[in-house]
């Protein structure tokens, strides 16, 4: 009961020393003429989703007025000139080249854009290597490079004479993990079959989520293009080697006459929700996290802009809840993978009904 | 031109409110499932390895229900 | 509101580098791994069973081995019990003969003093006979030196038989 109540008046303590600094900074804030602080104000909003968002470069920093960034090719087919066009995103970062701008708003807001005939803007074919498409290969050779050095310490080797260790070791483990607690677990049968493609989601999630936590990187698994992908993978391992039982559960599912038809609308709606709930949670999850992180970093600016003080209290602060965050995002890497690898083994497991339990 | 600056402040205010109504929603169905959950791992330390499986995938579809709300509410704020 | 529309260039390279992954670890990666894995997992499931079998031959030998002991045991007792007997057989046979012989001995000692007894006795007795009549003789000579004498020791004895 003291112990609570010692603890309850630390609190009070620190709330107050909190307000007390705060109610130092508003002073602070209004003492600044008006002009300087809208020259000066920083956009929290364009940081954060500059960085959870897509880019034709890829952006690192500032260094005083130079940016430090990378050009990434650009890959465009334009349907009104009825042809390819390839350069360097360097040029259009600034002004128009060949026509082609970064259009500042409306629906194509940071898209690249041209003007067709009637002087509306269009959208050419983009496929660009941007910042995602890059970070993406990039991802996608040091998985298989992973992989592949994993699957040739195995080569020539027997069962019998010894079992990996150091960095191949881990690796085993948790594909060990996967195989036998998320594959084997939840799908009766042919396992070989999904095994390659539910391993490839799992470690290809967890590598991206992983490799995205690092700063200055790109944020892959958070995008919505590259979550639509795999679950639409899943959505297809689920549907193109569903067996005759699963079919008829959904169309002409074991409940009462009148229900069929209901139960086989919503069955059949269901099909679609599932993969579309996979394909959001992992990209929200993931969105999220970085936004919350970016959110945290920039109060560190804000209130530094606001005020020494009220900075100098809020940096650690925030630092505190960064690494806090960080840290949890860490749990979160996993924890999607291993969720969308579950459920899309479950997903799986449900399209291969065994007779026993259809009869 | 007051009025549509009042929409977007309400539209503003609307997504803020339903993701805080979408974290209590979320936080009721996961604190359930992970109660019921150490319940039952404390009563039958055996079937943890049972329970743990169930229990992910069920909180995976309360949280896919509140992230949903979550794009939702994002989806308010981003469609101006 | 880019955020939530899937890019068609993202989507484009995403199908193109997921899938070459996929298709390179499904045929080079994964089945190698999983199927040591599972090889692994097997030889380690026979191994255990190995294991538990040699482990349970080990306790039936040993088993066997302490019956082995057991038997050598009983069989070292049971001779050992036998010896003894036949020992305390013996002993007794040679106690009850000892006896006997002993009996017989003292039997014939027994007689033989008896007899030797008999004949001291007799041979006492011839003497205490001979000396007795020596001694009367001896006696009456002294006593009957004159007649009155003699003639009491008449009237006496009469009276003697008288009586």
């Amino acid at each position: 009961m003291k112990m609570s109540s010692c603890r309850h008046s630390g609190f009070q303590k620190l709330f107050l020393i909190l307000t007390f600094f705060m109610l130092l900074g508003i002073p602070a804030v209004a003492a600044e003429p008006e002009a300087e602080s809208t020259e000066s104000k920083i956009d929290i909003s364009g940081m954060i989703f500059g960085h959870i968002g897509d880019s034709y470069e890829w952006h690192f920093t500032n260094i005083g007025d130079t940016p430090i960034a990378i050009p990434l090719p650009v890959i465009l087919y334009s349907k009104e000139r009825g042809e390819w066009f390839t350069f360097s995103s360097s040029k259009v970062e600034e002004e128009d080249y060949q026509g082609f701008y970064i259009a500042e708003e409306g629906d194509y807001a940071g898209k690249i854009v041209e003007r067709n005939a009637s002087g509306e803007e269009v959208r050419p074919v983009d496929i660009s290597l941007t910042k995602n498409a890059v970070a993406l290969i990039l991802n996608c050779i040091i998985l298989t490079c992973i992989i592949l050095s994993c699957a040739r310490w195995y080569k020539g080797k027997e069962a019998s004479t010894d079992s990996p260790k150091g960095f191949i070791g881990l690796m085993e483990m948790m594909i060990s993990m996967v195989y036998n607690d998320i594959v084997k677990a939840n799908i009766p049968v042919h396992v070989q079959r999904y095994a390659p493609y539910l391993l490839t989601a799992f470690f290809f999630i967890f590598l991206n989520n992983l490799i995205g936590l690092i700063p200055g990187s790109a944020n892959i698994t958070g995008n919505i293009a590259v979550t639509c992908v795999l679950a639409f993978c899943t959505f297809l391992m689920v549907n193109l080697f569903g067996n005759k039982e699963y079919w008829k559960e959904i169309f002409w599912a074991d409940v009462p006459g009148p229900l069929k038809p209901i139960m086989a609308v919503i069955e059949f709606i269901g099909l679609f929700t599932k993969p579309v709930a996979l394909a959001i949670r992992l990209f929200a999850n993931i969105m999220a996290g970085h936004a919350a992180m970016l959110a945290l970093f920039g109060v560190i600016f804000i209130t530094s802009s606001m005020g020494a003080l009220l900075g100098g209290v809020m940096t650690p602060l925030s630092l505190f809840f960064c690494i806090f965050l960080n840290l949890l995002e860490l749990l979160v890497a996993f924890i999607q993978a291993y969720v969308f690898t579950m459920l899309s083994a479950v997903f799986i497991g449900l399209s291969q009904p065994s007779h026993h339990h259809a009869e | 031109m007051l009025s549509s600056i009042l929409l977007e402040a309400v539209a503003y205010v609307g997504a803020a409110i339903g993701a805080g109504i979408v974290a209590v929603g979320a936080g009721i169905g996961l604190g359930k499932i992970g109660g019921s959950a150490m319940d039952a791992m404390a009563r039958q330390p055996e079937a943890i390895s049972k329970i743990q499986t169930p229990m992910i995938i069920i909180g995976a579809l309360v949280e896919g229900v509140s992230l949903i709300g979550v794009v939702t509410c994002l989806l308010v704020v981003l469609m101006k | 509101m880019s955020l939530l529309i899937p890019d068609s260039g993202l989507l484009f390279w995403m199908i193109i580098s997921f899938g070459v992954v996929f298709v390179i670890l499904a045929k080079f990666g994964w089945p190698i791994i999983t199927n040591m894995v599972d090889e692994r997992k097997k030889y380690i499931d026979d191994s255990i069973l190995k294991a538990k079998e040699a482990n349970e031959k080990l306790a039936q030998i040993q088993e066997e081995s302490n019956m082995l002991l057991k038997q050598a045991q009983e069989q070292q007792s049971k001779i050992l019990a036998e010896a003894m007997e036949m020992r305390n057989q013996i002993v007794e046979k040679a106690k009850t003969e000892a006896t006997v012989a002993g009996q017989k001995l003292l039997a014939e000692a027994k007689q033989q003093i008896e007899s030797e007894k008999e004949d001291a006795i007799r041979d006492i007795r011839r003497q205490v006979g001979i000396l007795s009549v020596e001694i009367a003789e001896k006696v009456l000579r002294q006593n009957l030196k004159n007649d009155n004498e003699q003639m009491a020791m008449v009237n006496r004895m009469l009276d003697e038989i008288m009586k």
